[in-house]
């Protein structure tokens, strides 16, 4: 008698768990359900408003192909600019595929920085040239773009639907095709200007015009740079094919210390290097850290760098230094070294030098003199005044005044860096520092 | 004997006295300097020392920048120093007799993530908002915010956590190279949340909590670090589902991660 009662009440609750599960697993899905939905409406709206502003970008194109004069078009072409953006935000916030929003992403960059660009310079000769084949472009991307989308915009698919279609594309399908098409159609339209090539070629370290260097010869000047750490090389890699610019993959580890070198092939530059090990609690003062870094630059020949500025964090100092070129006596913002010193022992644990490798192409530039006075709000103070070249939006490098300002700023001294280009006097950046 | 007594203990009471006086004030600093880009326990207890005696408005962070470089400069003046916005031994003696730190009041509430100030001659129990969060001390280039750093913290402890550090600091600049990319979004959360982009945000590991070692990384490449030499993807060829990604020109293998162009 007993047993059964037992039974019937392990019965009961058993039943009992099973509707409470039940119940749960239904409001879940049904959450779950709802969420997706929530999410599929958010993504269709969002592609909905794309495709209706690229309606408004493949208009303000045409509107700017109606004149000559440059007044005559000028709000065109700032809906050109705004446009874009506002497209390249929806295409970087929608699930479309990879290789397709790269590619729209910087077409889309491309057109609006063109319109940007011929407000500052002036219109080119070119520009309906430009304007008018872009403009036919675009009408063709704006079609495939809506066929693109229709599955999600129109409900067809759920979310999960759509992003399942995404993931199992074989790389035959419409959108590896519209992909390509806008490729070509940006390399077409916009193709990269010189100083952006030049930009490209510093990066990609096109210009290194030296012997290459054997496996041994890398891990030699690894050692001669970093005798503490270099007892132990645990394994060299080639850089794989498809790499820019080749070089060494030097893995080390010893005693407490672990990390890795590249090393260019061309030349047997270091690209940089990072060392990992525990830290001890002590510190070295910043004098002491500074003079570790300098005699490090002195031993690897980086002899034309000047100072620019250290940060410190817990284990480490961070130092930036910059090249000076001897013309004007100016920095090349470009052209520059980082160092990590450890502060328990002033060894060097990391070295940037990518950039420092391949040097920028300088050009010599009329230097007007300005009046500062006039130039900036009276209650602007001027603390720091040196030339310096840096990249402007066009990405040439120009002559700058390299000038520090400080302004009162309700009690707060706001300190900012403004570099002011020394022919024409344009605001190349400002920058507010901490 | 009585007042031998008095006298011993008044002579006890002045040492005592002048002993707890010391502590709280010329041994306060560390012996070390303290310039522009300097960090640390020392620095917030200079910006403190400022601010009671009104020549810092800002906030007190442990991070020597501008804001405590001119507050500094303008102490040195008004007490008739050298003016070259060093902390040295003169100045900060000077600053140790011009002012008072509440080094528990201030550190409790660095602790706490409260808003606070830390000038005189007010209460310092009405300077205290509650919350605000906790700030890091880590002192950044000027082109980035700690939001950065934490989001990026996030991203690379949920991408890579069990990679070498390279490997760590190769997918912390992989996002720095494609803020900068024109075909991806020109901010860090914009590159991060992009749909589709980090397996760790579409599993929800990117909300854990990263450690010092993805932090440390995140620094390195904010300060110019890029071990993945200039890529700007990179996958797990034994998970990576998508074909399109073998497609890509790749530069380098760091632990399990290929990264590529």
């Amino acid at each position: 008698m007993g047993c059964l009662l037992i039974m019937k009440k392990i019965i009961f609750v058993l039943a009992y768990a099973l509707v409470v599960i039940t119940v749960f697993a239904v409001n879940k899905t049904s959450e779950s359900e709802k969420l997706s939905l929530a999410l599929g409406n958010q993504y269709a709206k969002k592609m909905s408003d794309a495709s209706e502003k690229l309606e408004e970008l493949d208009s303000a194109v045409k509107q700017t192909l109606l004149f000559n004069e440059s007044e005559g078009s000028v709000k065109a072409r700032e809906d050109i600019w705004r446009l874009s953006a506002d497209i390249k935000n929806s295409v970087a916030s929608l699930p479309l595929d990879q290789s397709f929003s790269t590619s729209w992403m910087n077409y889309l960059g491309r057109i609006g920085n063109y319109a940007k660009e011929v407000d500052s310079s002036g219109i080119p000769d070119d520009y309906h040239t430009v304007m008018a084949q872009a403009s036919k472009n675009l009408g063709q991307m704006k079609n495939e773009w809506l066929i693109a989308t229709t599955g999600l915009v129109n409900g067809r698919y759920s979310v999960d639907e759509w992003s399942e279609r995404l993931n199992a594309h074989n790389g035959e399908s419409n959108w590896t095709n519209i992909s390509h098409s806008i490729k070509n159609y940006t390399e077409s339209d916009f193709p990269l200007t010189a100083s952006e090539s030049d930009r490209m070629k510093k990066k990609e370290l096109k210009n290194i015009d030296e012997p290459k260097v054997t496996q041994a010869e890398a891990i030699k000047r690894f050692q001669h740079l970093f005798p503490a750490v270099s007892n132990d090389v645990i394994g060299v890699e080639m850089s794989k094919p498809g790499a820019p610019y080749p070089f060494f993959h030097i893995r080390f580890t010893d005693g407490e210390s672990l990390g890795y070198i590249d090393i260019t092939e061309k030349g047997g530059h270091v690209l940089s290097y990072l060392s990992e090990r525990p830290h001890r609690k002590t510190a070295l003062s910043y004098e002491e850290i500074k003079k570790k870094a300098e005699e490090f630059l002195l031993l690897a020949e980086y002899k034309d760098l000047v100072f620019e500025e250290a940060r410190e964090n817990e284990t480490a100092w961070h130092l930036v230094y910059v090249r000076k070129e001897p013309f004007y006596e100016a920095k090349v913002f470009s052209d520059t070294i980082h160092l990590k010193v450890a502060k328990d022992t002033g060894e060097l644990i990391g070295l940037n030098a990518a950039e420092y490798i391949q040097k920028e192409k300088l050009h010599r530039q009329k230097v007007n003199k300005i009046d500062w006075k006039e130039f900036f709000h009276e209650d602007v103070k001027i603390v720091r005044n040196e030339l310096s070249y840096v990249e402007n939006e066009k990405f040439e490098q120009r002559l700058a005044y390299y000038l520090t300002v400080t302004r009162d700023e309700q009690g707060h001294t706001g300190t900012y860096n403004v570099l002011v280009d020394t022919e024409n006097k344009d605001v190349i950046k400002t920058e507010k520092l901490n | 004997m009585k007042k031998i007594m008095i006298s011993l203990l008044a002579v006890m009471l002045v040492i005592s006295v002048s002993f707890v006086f010391s502590d709280g004030q010329t041994d306060a600093f560390t012996s070390r300097d303290l310039s522009k880009g300097s960090t640390g326990d020392d620095v917030i207890e200079l910006q403190a020392r400022l601010q009671y005696i009104g020549f810092y408005n800002g906030e007190i962070d442990g991070k020597f920048g501008y804001g405590t470089y001119w507050a500094l400069r303008s102490f040195q003046e008004k007490y008739g120093m050298p003016l070259d916005g060093i902390a040295g031994t003169l100045t900060k003696k000077k600053l140790v007799a011009a002012s008072s730190y509440d080094e528990k009041f201030v550190m409790d509430n660095l602790k706490k993530g409260n808003q606070f100030t830390h000038y005189g001659g007010k209460p310092l129990s009405s300077q205290v908002k509650q919350g605000g969060g906790k700030k890091e001390n880590i002192h950044l280039p000027s082109k980035y915010s700690e939001q950065d750093l934490n989001l990026m913290a996030n991203a690379v402890y949920g991408e890579s956590r069990g990679e070498p550090y390279e490997g760590q600091v190769a997918v912390a600049a992989v996002i720095l190279n494609r803020v900068e990319h024109p075909d991806f979004p020109d901010t860090v959360g914009g590159v991060i949340f992009q749909p589709g982009a980090f397996t760790a945000v579409a599993d929800g590991q990117i909300w854990l909590t990263p450690n010092d070692r993805a932090k440390e990384a995140v620094l390195d490449a904010l300060n110019g670090w890029d071990p993945s030499e200039n890529s700007i993807y990179y996958f797990n060829p034994i998970t990576a589902t998508s074909k399109w990604i073998w497609s890509r020109p790749q530069t380098k293998k760091i632990g399990l991660h290929i990264f590529c162009h």
